[in-house]
């Protein structure tokens, strides 16, 4: 079976003019500017077979936005090739635009002044979808995604994490084969991300749909995907099944204890103290080693605990370790 | 499955954007009325000047009141119905196309489409008015309003098009596309004789008051063959220019090229 996407030696350059320094320097710009190129995707190769469920992470900045923006057309590469289900997406952007969805966490396809059904409607127009079966995909959908309380509503008037899943579904309206996700979770709190999560996967699952997502969150990757591709400076890095990568680089989690006592103490295998000041200490937890129930059982325990959060580390923080190890 | 021709797909989205526009009944009033005063203090200062001065430059006061009534018709026609001409340059810089991008019709419909501003029912009702009572116009006259009133909405809207690609070029066009089309609307509510040498040349050229305005009128006014020719070729330049430095804007922006090119 032909994969869904297969990518070659792909490039993205972005020129800048350089900001001099001071009056002079700023004339001179204007006239005879000195451009700076940037590398955003520097020669990456890769190929995403039918029903796989990929992630492309790294640092901001590291290409991951700019690969996506290409592979779903939006933008043209400097060099290299690509296809998406034999299409080249920058020439034939609007035969693929019927093949795939696309989210951008930040940018909205819906009308926010609309009622989310009014935006529906007008997505089903431009995507010519009309038909019983156009018509059962969208209460399906309505429904799975739990939409019903919410179609009557300014899209303008919902909260983030009920605009995403409206802007998922409206993803999913036409039926693609193929989901590109842009930081879908970005700035939802921890439940909004759970049902995000959860919506994806079971999507994707039941239709057989190929998903390509990025995301600054590494629970994101954990929960959605089996594959991740680490892209760091336009290359890249890694790409293994997520379990290999969990197993080598999302085993810790951060426990921070807040405590009236000035001093706070975990004392575990597996527990190590990453920070302290008055009142608060940071625990590194290897869930290898010790589950973060047991870690946090065992500090309220000891008694005098105000208030914790379990964090996972920073992806930065995890494509170092990514970057030492390879 | 049928696929829904561009123009109704059009007006489906354009319907839907005034749809939502008019949702805020209270905004929408304050608004309305806001330009209905505003409109209407300028059309008293005018009836008030020609109280004074019979005419200037050949221009009376029902020259005048066809030269406002239709510009303030052709602005509430763009702002109902083409309201995202107004705010397209930020549009593109905020990188807001990248959605549209990845849908499968033209960018440009969709973006001119998106919305609709209640301030223009405002001009169009002003302008109506201005029309039917004061620009001494018959029945006869409807086929020449209807040429004019088309053509200079055609220009009008290809003029902000082009001020607005701006943006795939230069980072600050969000105010200077505004300003642009400020002007062009300025200079389309003073009589055309006070336009004369370069101040001529520019209502000609980069702030095309004359053909959205000017020429309307002298056709209404006089008809023939010849003001005729010059608003229908003035409508094919304006146009089709619009539509050259959008798309080659939009090629640039999806090469990078633009200022917000990183995405």
């Amino acid at each position: 079976m032909p994969p869904v996407i297969s990518v070659q030696a792909l490039r993205k350059d972005f020129r800048y003019p350089r900001q001099g320094k001071g009056v002079a320097a700023a004339v001179r710009g204007v006239f005879a500017p000195d451009y700076q190129t940037v590398h955003a995707v520097d020669g990456i190769s890769l190929q995403i077979g039918e029903a796989e469920r990929v992630a492309i992470i790294g640092p901001n900045g590291a290409g991951k936005s700019t690969t996506l923006k290409m592979l779903s057309g939006v933008l043209e590469p400097s060099g290299g090739t690509a296809t998406v289900f034999g299409l080249t997406p920058w020439r034939q952007r609007s035969a693929l635009a019927y093949r795939i969805g696309v989210v951008f966490g930040q940018r909205s396809q819906l009308w926010a002044e609309l009622p989310v059904r009014a935006s529906f409607d007008l997505l089903g127009h431009i995507y010519d979808q009309r038909g019983p079966d156009a018509v059962a995909r969208r209460e399906d959908l309505i429904a799975r995604f739990d939409l019903g309380p919410l179609l009557g509503q300014p899209v303008g008037r919902l909260s983030l994490g009920q605009r995403m899943r409206c802007e998922i579904a409206a993803a999913l309206l036409h039926g693609p084969d193929l989901l590109f996700l842009d930081e879908p979770t970005i700035g939802l709190d921890i439940t909004a991300k759970a049902a995000i999560r959860d919506f994806i996967t079971q999507n994707a699952a039941g239709a057989g749909q190929t998903v390509v997502l990025t995301s600054h969150d590494t629970r994101d990757i954990e929960l959605v995907c089996d594959r991740v591709i680490v892209i760091n400076q336009g290359r890249i890095v890694v790409d293994q099944p997520t379990e290999q990568l969990r197993r080598q680089f999302l085993a810790h989690k951060l426990v921070t204890l807040h405590a009236p006592g000035r001093t706070v103490t975990l004392d575990l295998p597996g527990v190590t103290r990453r920070a302290s000041e008055p009142h608060l200490a940071v625990f590194e937890i290897d869930t290898r080693l010790v589950r973060v129930e047991h870690a946090v059982a065992a500090a309220l325990e000891g008694g005098g605990i105000e208030d914790i959060t379990i964090e996972d580390p920073p992806m930065e923080e995890v494509i170092r370790e990514i970057y030492a190890s390879v | 499955m049928a696929r829904l021709s561009l123009p109704a797909l059009y007006a489906r989205t354009a319907r839907a954007a005034i749809a939502g526009s008019a949702a805020d009944r209270a905004n929408l009033t304050l608004q309305v009325f806001g330009m209905l005063i505003n409109n209407g203090f300028m059309l008293t200062l005018w009836v008030l000047f020609f109280a004074g001065f019979h005419s200037v430059g050949g221009w009376r006061l029902r020259d005048m009141a066809l030269l406002t009534g239709l510009i303030y018709a052709i602005a509430g026609v763009a702002g109902v119905a083409f309201g995202g001409y107004r705010d397209m340059a930020a549009t593109i810089l905020n990188g807001e196309i990248d959605a549209l991008l990845t849908q499968p019709r033209p960018v440009l419909a969709r973006l001119l489409s998106r919305d609709s501003l209640p301030i223009a029912w405002g001009d169009l009702g002003t302008g109506l008015a201005i029309l039917i009572a004061f620009a001494g116009l018959t029945w006869r006259d409807l086929p020449a309003l209807a040429f004019g009133w088309t053509c200079g909405l055609i220009v009008y809207l290809s003029a902000a098009v082009t001020f607005a690609s701006l943006a795939f070029w230069v980072g600050g066009a969000r105010s200077l596309a505004r300003d642009l089309t400020d002007f062009m609307i300025l200079m389309s509510t003073y009589p055309g004789s006070i336009y004369s040498g370069a101040s001529r040349a520019i209502a000609y050229t980069l702030l095309p008051a004359g053909f959205v305005v000017l020429t309307p009128v002298a056709f209404l006014r006089r008809p023939s063959l010849e003001s005729a020719a010059m608003e229908a070729a003035a409508v094919i330049v304006y146009a089709a220019l619009a539509a050259g430095v959008f798309h080659f804007g939009l090629t640039r922006y999806r090469r990078g090229a633009s200022p917000l090119g990183a995405g």
